[in-house]
């Protein structure tokens, strides 16, 4: 049974590789097969990394001298839009600056490609690196089953087997649904695509432009103007030499819409905030990647079977809540939990359906599954064009009023606001939204 | 080129860099009936959402497809409800797709 592992991960993005160090430091025999060049090569995201469970899986990154994350996040903006003004909640922090962050910007390509080093760190130091491996270049294309349980994976002619396989396949879950765990076709209903142009910076323009000192950064997302009209939004977040600006666009509205995605973009980026904002800057890469919205309604039916656990964007598992968008740290959390479950069943010798199911039990307990949950009506809501794009023309129209002084007489603030909101909507409405916002969020 | 200029989609698809371009031919990892498309697609949906322009419409209405400026973002696989696009990974030796630089 020597060439049997006691794991193989599928994917080399944030789940994969989480699940993977969590099996490096308890000694498991494992193979991480990613698809790409090397790990990140096929991943995109937003990005910020919310959270500190980073920590937990490389102690003190902040430490090293080449961390592979772009900057810490001490700095938050929301901006309402419409076509000429912007309107923001902005929040700085300086307790945001001490380790462990609230966040980290992260470019995929880089930050993944690091984290797999520090994997391949773990594993070189443990009592047995030549039994582990991470395997780039190879593609998946089937999970070997055997009476019902998960045994291994297929890549072209050759196959591998392990006693337990976990699932980190990115939101395109092809694996996923080759096994039944989700329908083998998913509608655009609950699914955005997201795009994204990476705008490089001379660092001393960005660090002054920004007021950045250091490695901190800024994430500032858009509702309004940003989306021209299709539900969703934008972002702008800074890297350590450049921003990262884009759009999340809901794909079936955007198709029913007739827009096209990089042609909003443009329009973004043509917005007088958004213009000043990257200046000066030159467009190193665009990509684009489909997104989950965290509707719970497109979840796969249950993330597990005998021999096998689903972690990551595979699940679904991402949030917009509305104080951010959290996927990348579901990944890191999921992909830890099902590591820490087949180490236990390694243990045990236990396969079954039942020990894999305490996976997704223990996914249920954290604040992964809690959130998601808790905040489903929260992504109802910022669905809806109310919120959107009604919202952004009311709080821009005030702020116009507000903010402008004319040497006139001047309404007192609630009639002004009360006039916005009746131009673009009505009190009855806005109440309405107010209600369910104050439940939902 | 300049962030503040609008940007064609070419030009920004002049900025990806993908698997194999050396490669005469490269194995296709999309297969679209553009039959379907044209004959019985009420909507045509991805020639609007996809992000690399990889589904076009010309003058007469008539969908086309191509995979080699793909990027692998899955859309077409959702956007699609007719059935036409059969979606598969890039094979990494004799397929095309990505190869992020920044990602």
């Amino acid at each position: 049974m020597d060439d049997k592992f006691d794991c193989i991960v599928v994917g080399g993005g944030i789940a994969g590789l989480s699940a993977a160090m969590t099996l490096a430091r308890a000694g498991n025999r494992f193979l991480l097969v990613e698809r790409g060049e090397f790990c990140g090569a096929k991943n995109v995201s937003g990005g910020v990394l919310w959270g500190s469970d980073l920590h937990t899986l490389v102690p003190d990154y902040w430490n090293h001298d080449d961390a592979g994350f772009e900057r810490f996040v001490n700095h938050r903006r929301l901006t309402f839009m419409d076509d000429t003004a912007a309107f923001s909640v902005d929040f700085k922090n300086a307790d945001f600056d001490v380790p462990p962050f609230n966040g980290v910007i992260v470019l995929r390509a880089r930050f993944d490609q690091w984290l797999a080093e520090q994997v391949q760190g773990v594993i070189d130091s443990g009592p047995h690196p030549e039994d582990s491996l991470l395997a780039t270049d190879i593609l998946v294309e089937e999970l070997l089953v055997d009476g019902g349980r998960v045994v291994g994976i297929r890549t072209g002619e050759e196959k591998f087997y392990a006693d337990c396989v976990i699932l980190a396949e990115g939101v395109n879950n092809l694996l996923t649904r080759q096994v039944g765990l989700q329908r083998d076709y998913v509608p655009s209903d609950h699914f955005a695509v997201g795009v994204k142009e990476v705008i490089g910076l001379d660092r001393q323009v960005l660090e002054s432009r920004f007021q950045l000192a250091g490695r901190s950064g800024l994430t500032n997302e858009f509702v309004g103007f940003a989306s021209g009209g299709v539900e969703g939004g934008g972002f702008l977040y800074t890297n350590r030499d450049s921003v990262s600006v884009g759009l999340v666009l809901a794909m079936k509205d955007l198709g029913e819409k007739h827009r096209k995605p990089y042609d909003l973009l443009n329009q973004f980026k043509s917005h007088p905030a958004v213009r000043d904002m990257i200046s000066g800057g030159e467009v190193l890469e665009y990509s684009a990647h489909v997104v989950s919205t965290g509707d719970m309604r497109s979840m796969p039916r249950q993330l597990f079977k005998p021999g096998l656990m689903v972690a990551g964007e595979a699940a679904n598992l991402l949030l917009n809540s509305g104080k951010a968008i959290q996927g990348m740290d579901y990944a890191m959390r999921s992909g830890i939990l099902a590591a820490r479950n087949a180490v236990r069943c390694s243990e045990t010798g236990d396969y079954s359906e039942n020990a894999m199911a305490q996976y997704q039990s223990d996914l249920e307990d954290s604040y992964v599954m809690k959130d998601l949950k808790s905040f489903q009506s929260a992504v109802t809501l910022f669905h809806s064009p109310a919120m959107y794009d009604k919202m952004p023309r009311i709080l821009c129209d005030f702020g116009r009023s507000f903010f402008g002084i004319r040497n006139e007489e001047t309404p007192k603030a609630v009639d002004m606001l009360k006039s916005s909101v009746k131009k673009h909507s009505s009190l009855w409405e806005m109440a309405k939204i107010g209600f369910k916002a104050s439940r939902s969020l | 080129m300049p962030a503040s200029q609008p940007l064609s989609i070419s030009e920004r698809l002049g900025k990806v860099s993908y698997r194999n371009q050396g490669r005469a031919s490269a194995r296709a990892h999309i297969v679209v009936d553009t039959n379907v498309c044209n004959k019985t697609c009420p909507h045509k949906r991805t020639t609007y959402v996809c992000p690399a322009n990889c589904y076009t419409s010309d003058e007469s209405g008539e969908v086309h497809f191509q995979f080699e400026d793909c990027i692998e973002c899955g859309t077409c696989l959702y956007a699609c409800d007719q059935g036409a696009v059969t979606w598969k990974y890039p094979d990494p030796e004799e397929g095309r797709g990505v190869n992020w630089a920044l990602g």
